[in-house]
């Protein structure tokens, strides 16, 4: 589903990723770990075209992003996003944000992506703040927001940049409810966090990142329980 | 000497058609400035640099130099070009070429303070660029744009009576007017000062109302 083979980018002088190789098989949730700084935002990033290319390939669904022929913008509507700070546009209700790019992108019947969004939001349990303006809800009602915006498109791919950085502790768990629902029914997710234990719970795969390079990935149980690098070790009895 | 305003009652429509010459003037200027800077504004932001260089080096030198010196230029500089205008246009000219670089600059500050994220957000969700900044931009940049162009044309308002210098009859012409009549000088001073006042506090009023009930959606955002 999706390939990365010896992928570089560079920020100016800063050689921010430095050959990264990666498969993610279809179904599979793959939660990125790592310090500050690792990349791993900037990995999630290249994978929806938000960051350019330095060299190396990615293919997502058999589009090469690498090349300029691809057209970007179908690649985006098959990888849906989530931000770490939900970035809901202010000026639209809740529904609407939620509407937008079905009816624009996607250029489905009003009534069609009423009722599609309708039901996105009552799936993160949100169909009561429908008529509500972002500004006016939670961080954590927001980010949900934002994931029945990103599934509005039917990505086949979700991809998840810190979701839960923002928020506060208590509220952590209603998104993390919502994106543990969505692994269960065979979304593809790629997951950038710090929530070391949703990772160990729903992830089939951690990936863990340092300086710009996977230094260890496997089963949430090898990365977790027996990390077999330095670093990793390193890493984790810093945040366990 | 004793306050007696009594002297100026028969100079009131004077001071009142001073009043409207002020507000017209600045109201067309506010109108065609504004309309003025968006061109100016997308000239400065487009991908063609020398058209861009020109935006900025215009934006530039008219918000380095005097609006009074302009309107010197305008009235009694474009005559040596065998170009006449009378007051009134001078005014509304040099108003509105002064206007537009201001507004030009309130609009890319706006834009600019738009969340980055919310573009990207757009990107991710597969739109092209026309349609975010339709959809996505346009509006929260407006939110932000709206006060400091009210903010404006406040500064316009109270500018335009820099007019009186190249004997537009707006306001401040007709106060210096009636008080060379009366030599009720702190009088007229005072009735034209509160009418000055007057209209810019129901300007800044209004801008607010309209700000609340236009942008409703900001309530608790801090775009």
């Amino acid at each position: 589903m999706i390939f990365v083979e010896n992928l570089n980018k560079k920020f100016g002088p800063n050689h921010v990723l430095k050959g990264i190789d990666c498969h993610i098989r279809e179904r599979e949730v793959v939660c990125v770990i790592g310090p500050s700084g690792s990349g791993k935002s900037t990995f999630l990033r290249c994978m929806n075209g938000l960051e350019t290319i330095s060299s190396g390939s990615i293919v997502i669904n058999k589009h090469r992003l690498d090349d300029s022929k691809t057209n970007i913008n179908l690649v985006r509507q098959e990888a849906g996003m989530v931000f770490q700070h939900f970035n809901l546009f202010p000026h639209l209700k809740v529904i609407d944000n939620v509407m937008l790019a079905p009816l624009k992108v996607a250029k489905t019947s009003k009534e069609e992506a009423r009722a599609k969004a309708e039901m996105l939001l009552a799936k993160v349990g949100l169909a009561e703040k429908m008529d509500a303006f972002p500004g006016n809800l939670s961080g954590g009602q927001q980010q949900r927001v934002a994931i029945a915006r990103a599934l509005a498109m039917d990505p086949k791919i979700m991809l998840f940049d810190e979701p839960t950085s923002a928020l506060d502790p208590e509220i952590v768990g209603e998104v993390l409810a919502v994106m543990k629902d969505l692994a269960q029914e065979g979304m593809t997710m790629v997951v950038v966090t710090h929530e070391m234990g949703f990772a160990r719970e729903v992830a089939d795969r951690v990936i863990f990142m340092d300086q710009g390079r996977i230094v260890e990935e496997g089963t949430p149980e090898e990365i977790f329980s027996t990390p077999q690098h330095g670093r990793t070790q390193g890493f984790l009895s810093k945040v366990l | 000497m004793a306050l007696y305003f009594g002297d100026l009652l028969p100079y009131s429509s004077l001071l009142l058609e001073g009043l409207w010459t002020a507000l017209y003037i600045t109201l067309v200027a506010m109108l065609a400035g504004s309309a003025l800077g968006v061109l100016l504004y997308l000239g400065k932001v487009g991908a063609r640099k020398p058209l861009s260089i020109l935006c900025t080096c215009y934006i530039e030198a008219i918000r380095n130099t005097p609006l009074l010196v302009q309107l010197y230029l305008i009235y009694f500089g474009l005559p040596a070009l065998g170009i006449n205008l009378e007051p009134v246009l001078a005014a509304l000219i040099g108003l509105t070429l002064n206007n537009a670089a201001y507004t030009a600059e309130i609009y890319r500050a706006g834009f600019e303070s738009v969340p980055h994220g919310l573009r990207e957000a757009g990107k991710a969700l597969g739109m092209k660029p026309a349609q975010i900044v339709q959809y996505i931009v346009l509006l929260p940049a407006t939110r932000n744009v709206f006060p400091a162009l009210t903010n404006q044309l406040i500064l316009l308002f109270l500018a335009s009576s820099i007019g009186s210098i190249i004997s537009l009859p707006e306001l401040t012409n007709a106060i210096m007017s009636v008080s060379n009549t009366t030599y009720r000088t702190i009088e007229v001073l005072a009735v034209g000062g509160l009418l000055y006042l007057g209209v810019s506090a129901l300007m800044s009023l209004a801008s607010k109302r309209a700000e609340t009930t236009l942008f409703r959606w900001a309530v608790g955002t801090h775009v």
